[in-house]
């Protein structure tokens, strides 16, 4: 059932879907590219998920980030915003929102739950789409967890 | 009747005051320049150039290029042919004389006295050749010469044509009160038909008035009798009454018949003066009011008055489509600066304002209308300078190698000040480089990129450097799987 989620979801361009977290496969983190802002950490009273991992890559296998980095050719067709949680203190709402230079692209709602939640959004690309983007990784009240930055090249 | 008042109430109190100043102007060239070569040259010139006109608009192609050929070098060839001419009729004493006053060419002759040692000479048998210039100028056909500048007085003349006098077989030019000049040599005429009886002296009298309209009165020396030249015709003279005449008359003496005289002045001064207005209306009209061609513009516009303390956010256009009309002369002479929309925004406020343009805002040259202005409304936004701090973010273009990826980037300094409109701020999160080519890149390093702000109104803060430094890191690619 997992899978044809999964399936579904990377046919649908601008989509992303929430998925269970695969605990093995977060038990051993991708290393958090020094270009990106920190995550900000989450205080008990607010009860907020903490942004353990973030990072922009060609693909999503098996909730794996695969060929991470800052620039994707528009050949590779699709490019993913990988978000892991850990802690997740209560079922909650983020947001992955994308940004052309500072246009607002596409918005994002993934759903996290507790304990630990991994979770992606993808944009299809075309050829119009080339140029500096940045993804906004909040939360349902608008606090902005990090900002991913990359770009989109030939 | 409507449509004479409505083109009456159209002319501005500017548009007479240039018909006034210019028909003055021609008037002043015609009072300087009338009687010389100069002048008529001038009006061959310009009836050439009303027949290139005419032949320009009946579609004579060749002629009116030709014609207009050889105006163009008339006009040069006047300024250098009539030099003399030109600048005796600008050498005036003072700026009065040369805006106001007459020029007066002729000076009081002491005919009596010339007339008086002309026959005296004539019965010593004293040959004589006597020149009184008319208006035109006698430089370019008398040579040699010697200045004399004496008053004239019935011993000057005779000493000057004694024949014991070197200068006594050259003519002598009478100017005013003087003899200006003696010694001079004449041209000769060529003339078959004159009697063989005249010698040289009589020669050279009809030679200079076939040539100028210069007066010669020559005295033989075999034969003692006095002759008047003048306009291919030498006249003999009998008695000093008849000669007195002849050159009052050539000399335009005011004695003659001074009422007359004086009378027949201020009738030509008043057409002369009408007809330089009539020609002035006629070319004015011509020139603004045929209003025959239209023409379409795009102007920028220009945005004066802003209140200091706002800035331009935004304005709905950046120029103005405007269509012209007027005559095609003045159409066809318009230069980008002539033609202007300016806004005043000193009474705008912060936000959108709409402006409606009006003719105040429109800067047009004399003698053009406006038709048609689009848009007929700008909008213009204002907004209060800030100044924020922005992230720095790459812009990468092109291509890495197949085999490369792009693993770790920082830009330093990660942020920058920028200055700009608050509200135009407030929709700026990030500025970027300029484009950072890819394709170049081979292994890990750095590269100085310059900011590229956008909006063009944002501004770097002077506290910020206008220049970033990228550190980036190359790494094979994971091969996919």
């Amino acid at each position: 059932m997992r899978l044809m989620i999964a399936a579904a979801t990377l046919l649908v361009i601008f989509v992303c879907v929430p998925l269970p977290a695969v605990y093995s496969a977060l038990d051993q983190p991708q290393p958090l590219p020094s270009g990106a802002e920190q995550p900000k950490a989450a205080t008990p009273e607010t009860q907020k998920p903490v942004l353990k991992q973030a990072l922009m890559s060609e693909r999503v296998e098996n909730l794996t980030p695969v060929r991470p980095g800052f620039a994707f050719s528009v050949s590779s067709g699709q490019v993913c915003c990988f978000t892991s949680f850990d802690p997740v203190p209560q079922a909650t709402v983020i947001y992955h929102r994308w940004f052309r230079r500072d246009e607002l692209s596409t918005q994002t709602r993934l759903r996290l739950y507790p304990p630990k939640w991994s979770t992606y959004s993808v944009i299809q690309l075309r050829e119009t789409d080339k140029g500096p983007w940045r993804v906004e990784v909040i939360d349902q009240n608008g606090q902005i967890f990090q900002v991913l930055r990359f770009s989109i090249t030939d | 009747m409507t449509r004479t008042l409505a083109f009456l109430s159209s002319i501005r109190w500017q548009d007479i005051v240039d018909i006034l100043i210019n028909s003055y102007i021609l008037l002043r060239v015609y009072i300087l320049f009338q009687g010389t070569n100069a002048f008529r040259v001038l009006v061959g010139i310009t009836s050439l150039w009303i027949l290139q006109e005419i032949a320009a608009s009946i579609g004579l192609i060749l002629t009116s290029w030709a014609i207009r050929g050889i105006t163009a070098a008339a006009a040069i060839i006047i300024i250098v042919v009539f030099r003399n001419e030109i600048r005796a009729a600008l050498q005036v004493r003072n700026l009065k004389t040369f805006l106001w006053g007459f020029p007066n060419r002729e000076q009081t002759t002491p005919v009596e006295v010339i007339t008086e040692s002309v026959f005296q000479m004539a019965k010593r048998r004293m040959g004589a050749l006597l020149v009184f210039p008319g208006k035109e100028d006698l430089g370019e056909v008398i040579h040699g010469g010697i200045s004399w500048n004496g008053t004239v007085s019935q011993e000057m003349l005779m000493s000057v044509f004694w024949n014991q006098s070197p200068v006594h077989d050259g003519a002598a030019i009478i100017r005013g009160h003087e003899v200006a000049e003696v010694g001079v040599l004449l041209p000769l005429s060529q003339r078959q038909d004159l009697p063989s009886y005249y010698g040289t002296r009589h020669r050279a009298a009809v030679g200079l008035a076939e040539r100028a309209d210069a007066l010669v009165v020559v005295v033989s020396e075999e034969r003692g009798r006095v002759s008047v030249a003048r306009d291919n015709s030498l006249k003999p003279v009998v008695d000093k009454e008849e000669l007195s005449y002849l050159i009052k008359k050539h000399l335009n003496y005011p004695d003659i018949n001074p009422a007359k005289q004086r009378e027949r002045e201020r009738v030509k001064l008043i057409v002369a003066a009408g007809l330089s207005l009539m020609i002035m209306t006629g070319i004015w009209f011509g020139f603004t009011r045929s209003q025959d061609t239209i023409v379409g513009l795009s102007v920028p516009i220009e945005y004066i008055n802003r209140p200091l303390n706002y800035e331009i956010l935004e304005t709905s256009v950046d120029e103005a489509k405007l269509q012209l009309f007027g005559s095609s002369a003045i159409i066809k002479s318009l230069k980008p600066g002539q033609v202007g929309v300016r806004l005043d925004l000193s009474k705008a406020a912060e936000g959108r304002n709409t402006f409606t343009i009006n003719q105040d805002d429109i800067m047009l040259p004399p003698g053009v209308s406006l038709n048609k202005i689009q848009p007929a409304t700008i909008e213009v936004t204002l907004d209060v300078p800030a100044t924020k701090e922005l992230p720095v973010q790459v812009d990468w273009v092109g291509k890495l190698p197949e085999n490369r990826a792009l693993a770790d980037v920082s830009v330093s300094p990660e942020t920058i000040k920028v200055t700009g409109g608050s509200k135009t701020l407030e929709k700026v999160s990030t500025v970027y480089t300029a484009p950072v080519r890819l394709d170049g890149l081979s292994k890990s390093g750095s590269i100085s990129s310059p900011i590229v702000l956008s909006p063009p109104s944002l501004r770097i803060s002077s506290t910020s450097p206008d220049r970033v430094t990228i550190h980036y890191t190359l790494q094979e690619k994971p091969p996919a799987r």
